[in-house]
C-alpha cells in the first residue's frame, strides 16, 4: 500500500480538527447571540472533518489501485523547475516593494523566461522581458493610475 | 411579465459605442490568445485579465469582460481542433470530430464550422435570455433568506455532483472553499476569526487572490511539469477556410437544435458547457443517419457541440445575472469581478441598473458577430499566436498574475496568499480534485453565512427553515437531489452493463 496517498486527505484531516479547535476558542460576541460568530464555522469544521474521514475511507478501499497522481513529478528536471518557479515568486514578493515594479519584474520576468524558456533563446527572453515589463508598467501606473512602488 | 425593450435598445445603443466596440474587440482578441493556450480555459482568461478593467466604468467593464470570456471559449475551440487540446471542459466535444477534420486537411473547414456553429448557438441563447431574464428575475425577488440559503446550497451540491472526479473530492473542494469565508472580521459581531493577528487577514482573503492563484499560477505551475509533452505540430496550411455545401446541409440542423439543448442545459446549475457539449455531441450522433463517421471527422460532430456549448455559455449568465448565482468555475470568475467593480448581480440588477444589464446581453451578440468577422478573417494570424511557444506566454501569465494581485489590495501578504494558493491548485489539479466547487463557495460563501444567519434568526432550526415555503422545500429537496441521482444512475447504468455482459 502506497502511504503518499494518504498524504493530501491527512493534511485535510488536520486542517480540520486544527479549524474546529480554533472555532472552539473563537472570543464570545458582545452583542446579540454569543456564540453567533461560531455557529456557521462548527458546521463547516465538522462537514469538513467527515468529509475528510471519508476521503481517508476512500483511499484505503482503493488501496489495490496503483497511485499515479504524483508521477508527474516523475520527470526530475522539470520538477526542480517548477520549485525553482516558485523560489522565484518568492523572491519577486521580498523585492517588489524594496527595489520597484520595473526592475523586479524585469528581474523576475527575465529569470524565468531564462528557466523555461531555456538559454539559448536568450534574445528573445530579454526583448519579450523589457517589452513586456515597460508595457505592463505604463498600462498600469500611466493609463489605468495604479499605484505601483 | 417580458421584455423591457425601451432598456434593451438603449442598451444596444450603448453596446454599440464606438468605445464599447473597441473593448469587445480588445477582449474576444485578448480571450482568445490565452483560450487558445493548451490548457488554460476562459476562467484563466478571466481571472489573469481582470486587472486590465480597474478604472473602467462598471458597463465597459462588464463587456470586456464579456468579451474574454466569449474569445476564450473560442480560442479554447481552436486549439481542441488544431492540436487536440481543449482549453477546458467545454471544449473537448471539439476534438471528437474538429481534430479527425485537422488530420484529413480540413482544419480550416473545421474552425469555420465551430465559428459558425458557436454563432448559432450564441444567437439562439441570446434570444432565450432577452425573454427569460426579467421573469426569472422577478421570480427571484420574492426569494427571503431561507430560500436563498437553499438555493446557494443546492447550486454548490449541484456543481460537486456534475464535476468530474468523485463525490467525496468535489465536497471537500466545496467545504474548504466556505472556510475560506470565514476567515476575517465577522461583519456582524466584530469578532475576529482566524486572522493569527495579522491586519491584511482581518479583512478575509479577497476571492480573486484565491482565483488568480488556483486558475492562473497552480494551472501555469501544473502546464510547466507537462511541457514536455507538447508534441503537436500546428501546420502552417489549414487547407481551404469555405465549407462545402455537404458540410453545411448536414450541419446546420445539427447547429440550430442543440442551441435550446444547450442553452437550457447552461441555465442549470453546475451543468455548463461541458455537460451541454456532450449531450448535443451524443445525441446528435444518435440522431445521424452516418453516425459511423462520428469521431473520424464529421462536421455535425463538430457543429453540434459548437452551438451547444456557446448556447450554454450565454445560458449561465442567467443565474447569474438574476439571482446572483454562479453555475460554474468561470461564471464564478465573472462574478467575483463583478463584485469587485461594484456590481451586485440578482434580482435587483434588473430593477435598479437596466441599462447595465441589458447593454451587457446587447454587447455579448455583438461580441459573438465580431468574434465570427474576426476569427474567419484572423485565421491566419491566430494561428501564429498559436505557434508562440507556450515557454514564453506562461511566465508572462505568471506575472500578470502577480501585477493583478497587487492592484486588489497593495499588500505584498496577497502574494503568498496568491502563490499558496497555487499551490494548493496544482496539487488539486493533480490528485483530481474538482476546484469549480471551491471557487464558487469561496464566492458565494459569506453570503451564504449571511443568510444562514439571517433565516437562523427567523426560523427556529433548520426544518423549520427548509420548510419555510415551497420554493425553500424545492431547493431542500434539489439539492438531496443532486447528491444522490448521479449516484444512483452510476449504479443502474453498471447494472445494466453487468446484465449485458
Amino acid at each position: 500500500m502506497e502511504i503518499i496517498r494518504f498524504i493530501v486527505p491527512s493534511i485535510i484531516l488536520l486542517i480540520s480538527v486544527i479549524y474546529l479547535i480554533l472555532t472552539f476558542n473563537l472570543p464570545e460576541s458582545k452583542v446579540g447571540n454569543p456564540t453567533a460568530a461560531m455557529n456557521y464555522p462548527l458546521l463547516i469544521g465538522f462537514s469538513l472533518l467527515g468529509l475528510s474521514i471519508l476521503y481517508i475511507l476512500s483511499e484505503i478501499k482503493d488501496r489495490k489501485k496503483i497511485f499515479e497522481a504524483y508521477k508527474i513529478f516523475s520527470d526530475r528536471e522539470l520538477t526542480i523547475k517548477v520549485i525553482i518557479v516558485l523560489v522565484l515568486c518568492l523572491g519577486y514578493t521580498f523585492i517588489f516593494e524594496r527595489i520597484g515594479f520595473l526592475i523586479s519584474t524585469i528581474l523576475f520576468l527575465g529569470a524565468l523566461l531564462f528557466l523555461i524558456n531555456g538559454r539559448r533563446k536568450w534574445l528573445m527572453n530579454i526583448i519579450v522581458t523589457i517589452l513586456f515589463s515597460f508595457i505592463s508598467w505604463y498600462t498600469f501606473a500611466e493609463l489605468l493610475s495604479v499605484s505601483l512602488p | 411579465m417580458g421584455v423591457d425593450w425601451n432598456s434593451f435598445l438603449e442598451g444596444f445603443t450603448t453596446a454599440m459605442s464606438f468605445q464599447n466596440l473597441i473593448f469587445i474587440i480588445i477582449g474576444g482578441l485578448l480571450g482568445t490568445v490565452v483560450g487558445m493556450l493548451p490548457g488554460l480555459g476562459p476562467a484563466t482568461a478571466v481571472a489573469v485579465l481582470i486587472p486590465i478593467t480597474f478604472g473602467m466604468d462598471s458597463t465597459s467593464a462588464l463587456i470586456l469582460l464579456g468579451a474574454i470570456y466569449y474569445g476564450a471559449m473560442y480560442g479554447g475551440s481552436r486549439s481542441s481542433i488544431l492540436i487536440n487540446t481543449p482549453g477546458d471542459g467545454s471544449a473537448i466535444a471539439a476534438t471528437f470530430d474538429g481534430y479527425p477534420m485537422t488530420r484529413k486537411g480540413q482544419a480550416g473547414q473545421a474552425l469555420t464550422l465551430s465559428t459558425l456553429a458557436s454563432l448559432v448557438g450564441g444567437f439562439v441563447a441570446i434570444i432565450g435570455f432577452v425573454f427569460l431574464a426579467k421573469p426569472l428575475a422577478s421570480f427571484a425577488l420574492q426569494f427571503g433568506p431561507a430560500e436563498y440559503f437553499f438555493l446557494l446550497v443546492f447550486t454548490l451540491s449541484a456543481v460537486v455532483s456534475l464535476s468530474k472526479g468523485n463525490m467525496i473530492k468535489g465536497f471537500v473542494s466545496m467545504v474548504l472553499g466556505l472556510l475560506i469565508t470565514t476567515i476575517g472580521v465577522d461583519s456582524q459581531s466584530g469578532v475576529y476569526r482566524y486572522t493569527f493577528d495579522i491586519p491584511h487577514l482581518s479583512e478575509g482573503i479577497d476571492f480573486l487572490v484565491v482565483i488568480i492563484g488556483i486558475y492562473a499560477v497552480g494551472e501555469v505551475l501544473y502546464n510547466i511539469l507537462l511541457i514536455n509533452n507538447e508534441d503537436q505540430r500546428i501546420k502552417d496550411d489549414v487547407g481551404r477556410s469555405w465549407i462545402t455545401k455537404e458540410q453545411w446541409t448536414r450541419s446546420f440542423w445539427p447547429m440550430v437544435r442543440q442551441a435550446p439543448v444547450g442553452f437550457l442545459v447552461g441555465i442549470l446549475p453546475g451543468a455548463g458547457g461541458s455537460i451541454a457539449s456532450m449531450i448535443s455531441y451524443s445525441t446528435e450522433q444518435q440522431l445521424s443517419k452516418k453516425s459511423d463517421e462520428f469521431g473520424k471527422g464529421a462536421p455535425e460532430g463538430v457543429a453540434a457541440p459548437e452551438s451547444s456549448n456557446n448556447a450554454a455559455a450565454v445560458g449561465a449568465f442567467i443565474p447569474l445575472l438574476t439571482m446572483g448565482i454562479p453555475g460554474s468555475g468561470t461564471t464564478a470568475v465573472i462574478l467575483g469581478a463583478l463584485i469587485m467593480l461594484g456590481l451586485q448581480p440578482g434580482p435587483m440588477l434588473f430593477q435598479d441598473q437596466p441599462d447595465v444589464a441589458w447593454t451587457f446581453i446587447n454587447s455579448l451578440f455583438i461580441g459573438n458577430i465580431v468574434l465570427v468577422i474576426m476569427n474567419i478573417l484572423l485565421i491566419g494570424f491566430l494561428i501564429k499566436i498559436l505557434k508562440t511557444p507556450p515557454h514564453v506566454l506562461y511566465p508572462i501569465i505568471l506575472v500578470l498574475a502577480f501585477i493583478g494581485t497587487y492592484t486588489l489590495g497593495y499588500s505584498i501578504i496577497d502574494f503568498f496568499i496568491l502563490v499558496i494558493f497555487g499551490i494548493i491548485g496544482l496539487f488539486m489539479k493533480i490528485l483530481n480534485i474538482p476546484t469549480a466547487p471551491l471557487i464558487l463557495a469561496v464566492i458565494i460563501g459569506h453570503q451564504m453565512e449571511q443568510n444562514y444567519r439571517m433565516a437562523s434568526v427567523s426560523y427556529d432550526g433548520l426544518w423549520a427553515m427548509i420548510t419555510a415555503s415551497p420554493i425553500a422545500i424545492l431547493f431542500a429537496v434539489l439539492t438531496v437531489a443532486s447528491i444522490f441521482l448521479p449516484a444512483l444512475f452510476n449504479r443502474l447504468s453498471r447494472v445494466k452493463v453487468d446484465n449485458k455482459g
